[in-house]
């Protein structure tokens, strides 16, 4: 038992690294991610063209070769060239990876929507931006909340991908304890942690449906 | 006073021609039935004069002022989107599918309109929303979301979301062929209270019934073109056109 308490220390550390990671990624790259979905059905070519490139890039490689792009690779890149800290590196590739996905997430979204209810707005007098946000987005918003939970819960567990930055996230910690003192201790508690993360993530995105349920279609 | 002005409308789908030169012209106050087998191009024209299809070729008047029109090399030109929407939304319209919002209540679908795009503030247009749901008569479902509604009862909530917009024109693109037969008497009952009330009136419908009572003019439409127009009488009781006759045989 003390030694469990010992080792919580730096867990907790870890797991505040993991969770700060989690955080500001899903805050910048929901929005990004949404941005990049209307851009993606535009009707200007060349940006739904450029839109598309860019999601299939991001989702056609590794995230783990993502990061080690930002981190290792963009400082070397000829007048863009920036050296990123270890930290704002890892944000930049897990945002810019998070933000293809979840624009797909929304352009399915969007695009299940009746032509009617673009009609309906049209015959109304409503402009494209009042449509989309008064009428389009909030049923887009019940409709990508189970895909938005699942890619959610995805997160929490890809940002233990850091570790290759050397950054002492939750599991890179574990492991450091584990192979530092011979017991397996921390493995558990580490998938503790996740399961309770997940948990807690699982319960909000229910609570989020049920508030939805409140009308159906 | 003319309220609705069509000259020469020509409508292309990839290479199929769905409005043949299409004419008309409207009064205030008149209700048009337009009928015509499917297929005919009655739902395209109605489209075509809120901007829900783009017409190739024609001109578009409304309340006397150009939607859109030809220019010198006789391509057909719209007027400024910005303008377009100001002319477009004297005019209501009734969908097949009621296309109401599912996610907002009965009473907010009625004021969003009005709220966002003719900047009325809410505590002023709730009265006027309220005074239309018991219209059609539908007051108690005021605060019900569109799906614990019946087809007859959305379809009633779309009539008074478009009434909220105090339109000058009503467009109703077969109202009442989405419902259930002992449903369609009610939409009905409210259209003809609106006809009443002096409303102009374009309706595209398979309600013969509805078309011989209620409209001042009924115009038959096959095949992209105005075949026979007349007064209820003239197209019910005595057809002139052998394509008229057959259609309405085939109502029977």
């Amino acid at each position: 038992m003390e030694k469990i308490i010992t080792m919580m220390g730096p867990m907790l550390d870890g797991v505040n690294v993991t969770l700060q990671m989690f955080f500001i990624t899903l805050v910048l790259s929901l929005p990004l991610g949404l941005l990049l979905s209307l851009a993606r059905i535009s009707k200007y070519k060349p940006i739904s063209l450029l839109v598309e490139t860019y999601i299939w890039l991001m989702r056609g490689t590794p995230l783990m070769l993502q990061l080690l792009f930002v981190y290792y690779a963009l400082p070397l890149v000829p007048y863009i060239g920036i050296k990123l800290p270890d930290f704002s590196a890892a944000i930049l590739a897990f945002v810019l990876n998070y933000a293809a996905y979840f624009a797909e997430i929304f352009r399915g979204g969007i695009q299940s929507i009746e032509r009617g209810q673009y009609e309906a707005s049209k015959v109304l007098g409503m402009t494209y931006v009042q449509t989309m946000r008064r009428i389009i987005l909030p049923q887009v918003l019940k409709r990508v909340v189970p895909p938005i939970s699942n890619e959610t819960i995805t997160l929490v567990k890809d940002t233990s991908l850091i570790y290759v930055l050397a950054m002492n996230d939750l599991l890179r910690t574990a492991r450091t304890i584990v192979q530092r003192e011979f017991d397996m201790t921390p493995f558990v508690i580490a998938a503790v942690f996740y399961l309770a993360m997940t948990l807690v993530l699982t319960w909000i995105f229910n609570k989020l449906e049920e508030r939805y349920a409140a009308y159906d279609e | 006073m003319n309220m609705l002005r069509l000259k020469n409308i020509h409508k292309r789908f990839n290479h199929l021609e769905v409005l043949k030169g299409i004419s008309l012209e409207v009064a205030q106050g008149e209700v048009v039935a337009i009928i015509g087998p499917s297929g005919s191009g009655k739902s395209t024209l109605l489209r075509c004069l809120n901007r829900l299809e783009i017409i190739d070729q024609g001109t578009i008047e409304i309340e006397g002022e150009i939607l859109a029109t030809e220019d010198t090399e006789g391509k057909c030109q719209y007027v400024s989107e910005q303008k377009a929407r100001e002319i477009c939304f004297k005019m209501g319209m009734v969908f097949q599918q009621f296309n109401l919002f599912p996610h907002m209540t009965v009473i907010d679908n009625i004021i969003e309109a009005p709220m966002l795009v003719k900047g009325i503030k809410k505590e002023l247009i709730i009265p006027e929303a309220e005074e239309l749901l018991k219209k059609v008569g539908l007051f108690e479902k005021k605060n019900s979301y569109p799906s614990r509604l019946s087809g007859g009862q959305k379809q009633r909530v779309a009539i008074a979301r478009a009434l909220a917009m105090k339109p000058d024109i009503m467009l109703f693109d077969e109202p009442t062929s989405a419902l259930d037969p002992e449903l369609t008497g009610e939409v009905l009952k409210a259209m003809r209270q609106l006809a009443l009330e002096h409303m102009t009136m374009i309706v595209v419908t398979h309600e013969m019934a509805f078309a011989r009572e209620v409209a001042q003019r009924v115009i038959f439409m096959d095949n992209g073109d105005i075949v026979e127009e007349g007064t209820p009488e003239q197209i019910f009781n005595s057809p002139e056109q052998p394509r008229t006759q057959a259609f309405l045989k085939s109502m029977l």
